[in-house]
């Protein structure tokens, strides 16, 4: 019961951190596996969203939606032009790709970093959201615990479109058979492109929500970026209920894992990754191209 | 459930993944300069801090100060024209140090001031040897066998920690939790407190005696620390931390279960940060060589000059780059004949005491650090903002 007690913020802290790790995530990896591209500007599409809650959100449910409203604009109109820039890359590998992007974020952290200073920006929430709340006696952000809601609530709509929908269904045949979906009268390219723009406006939403808990400033793109890199490669690339695991392992490690053993804070996420590499089932490596 | 399952085809994405994951670290910056023509009026003085990456906000302001000298000296050190050279210092030493050469070798600048990293700093002390070119360094400071070439208008890094562990000591009612960055700035600070609070009969909260040390600069999440210090039984915590970990740490404190536990730090809340960290800040303590509301008459300068052209206070990092400044105005209006590095190198040595904002300073003959008095300053509402008060002189070190 002590032990319970004692931990039982870090656990919480836990799901929350794992969850915020896993909307980003989610749409890194569906715009890898659908849309073929590696995009290593995704944390820049977060970063549009953190900036546009620095600057939008005052405090008022309407600045906050406003705030959302615009990160899911922009966000979704990143992954577009991101779409549109590495089309021509299209066979040439995912290296090409990775460069592309990378060199997209460099230049979009410098445009915001013009834009909005170099100085991390505080970011107002409604004051409804922005006290304190008791869970058991211990004090933890109110935010927090309304982010795991609606953070729940994003999957949730997300498991819904790809699996329930006919554009889910689209979407999932444009990775098991573009031919097929061709002579359909879809167009895969189409469907990709769409994909892209959709983890964008995605990742724009879940940079307005996140700034709270991952503030915009610069460096933060390069921050959720490596965090997201990471839960993908513990998760695997092939499927968003594994990544979902492995976010929520990932937001443990960082949060009860530090609290049980602060000295090890350093390696335990990297440790964690390597175990789950060298421990992965053979089949994923051996297996044909 | 059933996964959906999106990428059958592609069979070892990660590894592409684990790759690109270290390209993202990689960040490269460049310095640039531009250069005149030689003339015994004129002396040409070049300025190198983080016009970009993590620490371009504290770079702007060690610039911004520089500059502002220079604006009410009419652009001139001792009656000479002043052409200076401004380059990017980057994030650290492999950007800094092409950039001072650059400096040295191909604009010829007679001395070098600013650098933001004690790791430039450190990485440029070769250079200024080989070339015998003085450097009056206004921020980084890290140990050095031999520092003949480098002046340093700020502190050493241990001394925040040094000043206030008495203070702790005396008001702190039990043990105290102390937390840090885990990089070389983190340790000097960290270990200046520890030391002389553990020697002044102080115990430390942290299990097993030790600071924690927080990884940086990835730690943006401090709540499994203060579930830590929470479960340790401290009294009061002491940290150290600057920039984006300043605004988490704060806001975050006051979040969680240890909002009310008396918080000590060194920088924690000075420059742009506290606006960041809003009403979360108020009430910490901290400990500083220097405060806006100094009342002496070189402050009032200072300030009113500052805040005629920007619309922020001024920060310490602003206060020891305008310094450097005067340090250097003072030396060559000192020589007698050639500007040369040898001559203000030496007429730096021969200053005595300087009239600055923080109060008067002088170097230390041997680490060539200032002697200077440290405060005490307290978070408190200020006319509509909140904004650092100085409750008390603590210290003065660097004797």
């Amino acid at each position: 019961m002590g032990v319970v007690d004692a931990y039982l913020i870090p656990v919480v802290d836990g799901v929350a951190y794992g969850l915020l790790l896993f909307v980003v995530a989610a749409g890194l990896t569906v715009a890898f596996s659908v849309g073929g591209v590696l995009n290593l500007a995704h944390g820049s599409l977060y970063a549009l969203g953190a900036y546009s809650a620095a600057a939008l959100s005052d405090g008022t449910w309407t600045g906050l939606a406003v705030a959302v409203a615009v990160g899911a604009l922009t966000g979704a109109a990143g992954g577009g032009m991101l779409a549109a820039a590495v089309a021509p890359l299209a066979g040439r590998g995912h290296l090409a790709q990775a460069l592309l992007t990378f060199g997209v974020a460099l230049v979009a952290a410098d445009l915001l970093a013009t834009l909005f200073g170099p100085d991390e920006l505080p970011v107002v929430v409604p004051s409804e959201l922005g006290t304190t709340a008791t869970i058991a006696g211990h004090r933890y952000p109110a935010y927090r615990l309304a982010f795991i809601a609606i953070a729940v609530l994003l999957a949730g709509v997300g498991w819904l479109v790809l699996g329930r929908t006919k554009v889910g269904a689209r979407v999932r045949a444009a990775v098991d058979d573009p031919q097929m979906l061709a002579c359909l009268g879809v167009s895969p390219q189409v469907v990709q492109a769409g994909v892209l723009a959709a983890a964008g406006g995605l990742a724009g939403v879940v940079g307005v929500l996140g700034a709270p808990i991952i503030g915009p400033g610069p460096g933060m793109a390069n921050v959720v970026l490596l965090l997201s890199l990471v839960v993908v490669v513990l998760g695997g690339l092939g499927s968003v209920s594994r990544v979902l695991a492995a976010a929520l392992a990932v937001g443990q490690i960082q949060t009860l894992g530090i609290a049980l053993a602060a000295g090890w804070a350093p390696f335990l996420l990297f440790a964690a990754m390597a175990v789950a590499l060298v421990a992965r089932p053979p089949r994923a490596v051996g297996s044909p191209a | 459930m059933s996964p959906h399952r999106l990428s059958p085809r592609r069979r070892r994405p990660w590894r592409l993944a684990a790759v690109t994951a270290l390209l993202v670290l990689l960040t490269t910056a460049t310095g640039c300069g531009r250069s005149s023509g030689a003339d015994p009026g004129r002396v040409r003085i070049g300025f190198l801090a983080s016009l970009s990456g993590t620490y371009q906000a504290v770079g702007t302001d060690m610039r911004d100060g520089f500059q502002l000298y220079l604006d009410i000296h009419g652009g001139k050190f001792g009656s000479r024209i002043v052409d200076l050279v401004v380059a990017d210092e980057g994030d650290g030493g492999p950007t800094a140090v092409p950039a001072a050469t650059k400096l040295i070798k191909s604009d010829r600048v007679v001395a070098l001031a600013g650098l933001v990293g004690g790791g430039s700093v450190a990485g440029v002390v070769p250079l200024l040897a080989e070339n015998k070119t003085p450097l009056v360094a206004s921020n980084g400071r890290p140990e050095l066998k031999d520092p003949s070439w480098v002046w340093t208008t700020s502190f050493m890094s241990v001394e925040p920690g040094v000043a206030i562990a008495q203070y702790v000591k005396d008001h702190v009612d039990g043990p105290v939790y102390a937390i840090g960055p885990d990089y070389q700035g983190g340790w000097d600070e960290l270990r200046g407190f520890t030391d002389a609070y553990t020697r002044a009969g102080g115990k430390l909260a942290n299990p097993d005696g030790k600071t924690t040390f927080t990884p940086f600069p990835q730690t943006s999440n401090f709540l499994p620390y203060f579930t830590q210090v929470r479960n340790s039984g401290a009294k009061a915590v002491y940290c150290f931390y600057a920039g984006r970990a300043a605004v988490d740490f704060v806001k975050q404190y006051r979040q969680s279960d240890i909002k009310d536990l008396p918080l000590y730090g060194a920088f924690l809340t000075e420059g742009s940060v506290l606006d960041a960290q809003g009403a979360a800040a108020e009430g910490i303590w901290n400990v500083l060589n220097y405060s806006p509301d100094l009342d002496n008459a070189a402050n009032r300068t200072f300030v009113a000059a500052w805040k005629a052209r920007h619309d922020r206070t001024p920060t310490t990092f602003a206060m020891a780059a305008y310094d450097a400044a005067a340090v250097l105005d003072r030396a060559i209006a000192a020589i007698d004949g050639k500007v040369t590095p040898q001559a203000i190198n030496d007429a730096i040595g021969r200053l005595g005491q300087i009239d600055s904002p923080r109060g008067g300073w002088q170097f230390n003959a041997k680490t060539h650090a200032p002697v200077q008095k440290w405060y005490l300053r307290q978070v408190r509402p200020d006319g509509r903002a909140l904004s650092n008060v100085v409750v008390q002189d603590l210290a003065t070190l660097g004797g």
